[in-house]
């Protein structure tokens, strides 16, 4: 049984664009998304930047086009808009008995929950507000848009911080070798909430400038936010209605570190071990690797760690790799699901984007990103990793088709 | 796909559940939400670190230590669980300090609680597994995720002793906020007298419940037959899915000798299980939520029941519906929907 798993559409919004046609712009001419927050009403506004999607609510409902925008909270249309696009370029029809539903999400409906947290106690509910109680859970956006397409088979959510939403096309890849699905909606949202900006600036690791990843200089990370998915695909399905691959899930991994709640190994155990393991079930050498779209947070304690696990498994040959985090700032639930979307557009175009502001190599693990878009190249596989709190540490391979 | 069974299970319920396979002696409360039984922590967990933890927590890692210790497991090769609502109540107390202080006031102990894997988190660590690990939070299927990727990793893909699991606890916002949506009774109920209400609302509970699974039975094995679990607004055809399910078994639904349904005292949502009740004429018909309440996660304690019944040979009388409560149960069905849109099927065979 020839069990690969396609890749065979893509859909996200984010910070710099609101589809894939205009991430993909931006990602090539190197336009950040990162700016002065002015959407979100938070204390914090004028301390941090963060890459917020330029769309108010109501924008974003007209573009995402809910039947009824009653009770949808900014995640979940974010995850609208990027399903429905994924859904239309993979050309599949989510009513299928054998299509399966996998979001993930960090701080779901957080967006719409905090400002009414307080009146939530009160007597009697003004309907701006009653609309968005029992709104809070992350399974809540992936319900909303299963039942808003139809989507009646496999539902779930997987909510493990930051490497979410690359948990979520592991989970979806292992669905379809296995035979239970033919068709995986795969991928996560987040919006940007008070409760993250004020958590991550509690930890203090908010960069009050633009985010430099893997820089001797850095001091943090920005947030961000965004939905991404991507349409997993069985080859028997694929070929049976003649339609095209992008590209391919090849490997994956997830491991645990069991070092800290928060933080990393300083030497990048986690990080090695969930890259090694991908590597094993792609059944690859690192040398076989073109591009790597690292986690690169910006953070010390991430790029550090992250720096020594790549100097670990590559020696002193390390791919090009790069932090796209520096165009949409981190996107928590979304950010693996967004790195898997550019990870197949850099094997469609041949190319490796930047790692923005990149000036000096960190003292603990001198590697030197991809500073500027580099053009054809020959892009054949691609490693993505996503790092989260609890020691959650995850490597996806993607590869040409 | 490999058989796979489970070889240890422990649950953290309402009810004297912990660190056994039987419920001898249970209990009746008068009002509701219903809260756990914390078990004792000594010898689990150090008593300085448990000081620190969340209710959510607490009785997580306690659940999922016995669970291992049950089935004689040091290490498990991945920790997967389910949550419906994750760490809420650490969610709670960062959002009470956030907006009361007006975002001035920081903390950053709360901020790491309230991350929803944080639980699988600690269980790793108290266990030192660098293994998969895995949080799902789906409402009413979060617990079934966690069991179908746990049957995925032994049955297809080799792994032995995957530790998978579920936690929830009611916090007063949460009771609060959800009886407004009606999910809740919004008045004192009887636990054991609750499937005789003529209103809508359920009895609210919480609790945890953990398993090892292994594609090898050992000795207190219950082999797990399948999962079937979907999202679909309405009813559905249960007896033709737990066909299906019990088919790739080489079973019928004749030898399904008990089933335990998901009753929570609403009484919209528990026609549903009175449909399921008729199908099956000749088997024993059980509830559990009377003994657990219901919340996201109640259909674990569900498939512990289950889990139960076939080791112990008996179930609570108070809890038969239909039909005999000992003699001991072969196959069992667990059927269980969440507000008629969250469908889990589970069944569960004597080795």
């Amino acid at each position: 049984m020839n069990n690969t798993v396609h890749i065979s559409g893509l859909g996200i919004i984010s910070a710099i664009g609101n589809d894939v046609a205009t991430n993909l712009d931006a990602l090539l001419n190197e336009r950040t998304g990162i700016a002065p927050i002015t959407r979100l009403q938070t204390r914090h506004s004028e301390l941090y930047p963060a890459a917020e999607v330029k769309l108010s609510d109501e924008d974003l409902g007209i573009l995402a086009n809910p039947r009824s925008m009653h009770g949808w909270t900014r995640t979940a249309l974010l995850g609208l808009k990027a399903v429905k696009e994924a859904l239309a370029h993979a050309g599949v029809d989510p009513q299928q008995p054998r299509v399966g539903f996998i979001s993930a999400s960090t701080a779901g409906g957080m967006d719409k929950s905090e400002p009414i947290y307080k009146q939530l106690f009160d007597d009697e509910l003004p309907d701006d507000v009653a609309q968005y109680v029992g709104t809070h859970d992350p399974g809540e956006h992936a319900e909303r848009i299963a039942a808003e397409l139809g989507i009646t088979g496999f539902l779930t959510n997987i909510s493990t911080a930051c490497s979410s939403s690359a948990n979520a096309i592991m989970l979806g890849s292992r669905m379809i070798k296995s035979g239970q699905l033919d068709v995986v909606i795969a991928g996560g949202a987040d919006a940007l909430s008070r409760f993250t900006v004020n958590g991550f600036h509690s930890l203090m690791i908010l960069d009050k400038e633009p985010c430099r990843p893997f820089d001797a200089s850095r001091t943090g990370l920005n947030l961000g936010e965004a939905a991404a998915y991507v349409i997993l695909e069985s080859d028997v399905h694929l070929k049976a209605r003649n339609a095209k691959s992008l590209a391919r899930v090849t490997g994956y991994a997830n491991r645990n570190e069991a070092f800290h709640v928060t933080a990393s190994s300083p030497e990048g155990d986690g990080a090695l071990h969930a890259m090694e393991d991908a590597l094993n079930v792609a059944q690859l050498k690192p040398e076989a690797i073109s591009y790597i779209n690292v986690h690169g947070t910006g953070t010390s304690n991430n790029d550090g760690s992250e720096g020594r696990a790549l100097q670990r498994l590559f020696g002193n040959s390390i791919p090009s790799f790069s932090s796209t985090k520096t165009f949409t700032g981190h996107t928590l639930g979304a950010a693996g699901a967004v790195e898997a979307v550019y990870a197949t557009l850099a094997i469609q175009h041949n190319v490796c984007f930047a790692n923005l502001r990149f000036t000096d190599p960190m003292p603990e693990a001198a590697v030197t990103p991809v500073w500027h878009t580099l053009r054809d190249q020959r892009i054949e596989h691609v490693l993505s990793n996503s790092f989260g709190f609890g020691g959650n540490n995850s490597s996806l391979v993607i590869s040409a088709p | 796909m490999k058989p796979v069974y489970i070889t240890g299970a422990s649950a953290i319920s309402p009810q004297p559940t912990f660190d056994r396979d039987d419920l001898e002696k249970v209990v009746a409360y008068d009002t509701h939400p219903l809260n756990v039984i914390v078990p004792d922590i000594t010898g689990y967990v150090d008593p300085n670190r448990v000081r620190r933890m969340t209710r959510h927590t607490r009785i997580g890692l306690m659940a999922a230590l016995n669970a291992l210790k049950r089935a004689d497991v040091k290490e498990p090769s991945a920790v997967i669980m389910g949550t419906g609502d994750g760490c809420k109540d650490s969610v709670a107390r960062f959002l009470d300090n956030m907006i009361d202080h007006d975002e001035t006031v920081a903390n950053p102990t709360a901020f790491i609680g309230s991350t929803h894997n944080s639980l699988a988190g600690q269980i790793a660590m108290a266990v030192n597994s660098k293994a998969y690990n895995y949080t799902y939070l789906q409402r009413g299927l979060s617990f079934s995720s966690a069991l179908m990727d746990g049957l995925m990793h032994v049955g297809s893909e080799d792994a032995r002793n995957v530790l998978v699991g579920a936690a929830d606890v009611i916090t007063p916002d949460f009771y609060i906020t959800h009886r407004r949506t009606g999910l809740w009774k919004n008045h004192a109920v009887k636990n054991l007298e609750v499937l005789n209400s003529t209103d809508n609302g359920a009895l609210a509970g919480e609790g945890s419940a953990f398993f090892v699974l292994d594609s090898e039975p050992g000795k207190n094995a219950v082999e797990i037959l399948g999962v079937d679990a979907f999202f679909k607004p309405g009813e559905v055809h249960v007896k033709d899915r737990a066909e299906k399910l019990f088919a790739k078994n080489n079973r019928t639904l004749n030898d399904v000798d008990l089933v335990l349904l998901g009753y929570n005292g609403d009484h919209t949502q528990d026609r549903a299980y009175d449909t399921v009740r008729a199908q099956f004429p000749n088997a024993t018909i059980a509830c559990y939520k009377p003994l657990f309440g219901e919340f996201y996660t109640a259909n674990a304690l569900g498939v512990w029941m289950g889990y139960s019944a076939i080791r112990s040979g008996s179930i609570p009388k108070e809890i038969a519906m239909q039909g005999r409560s000992s003699g001991g149960f072969k196959n069992v069905l667990i059927y269980d929907h969440y507000q008629l849109k969250d469908h889990v099927l589970v069944g569960l065979g004597a080795v």
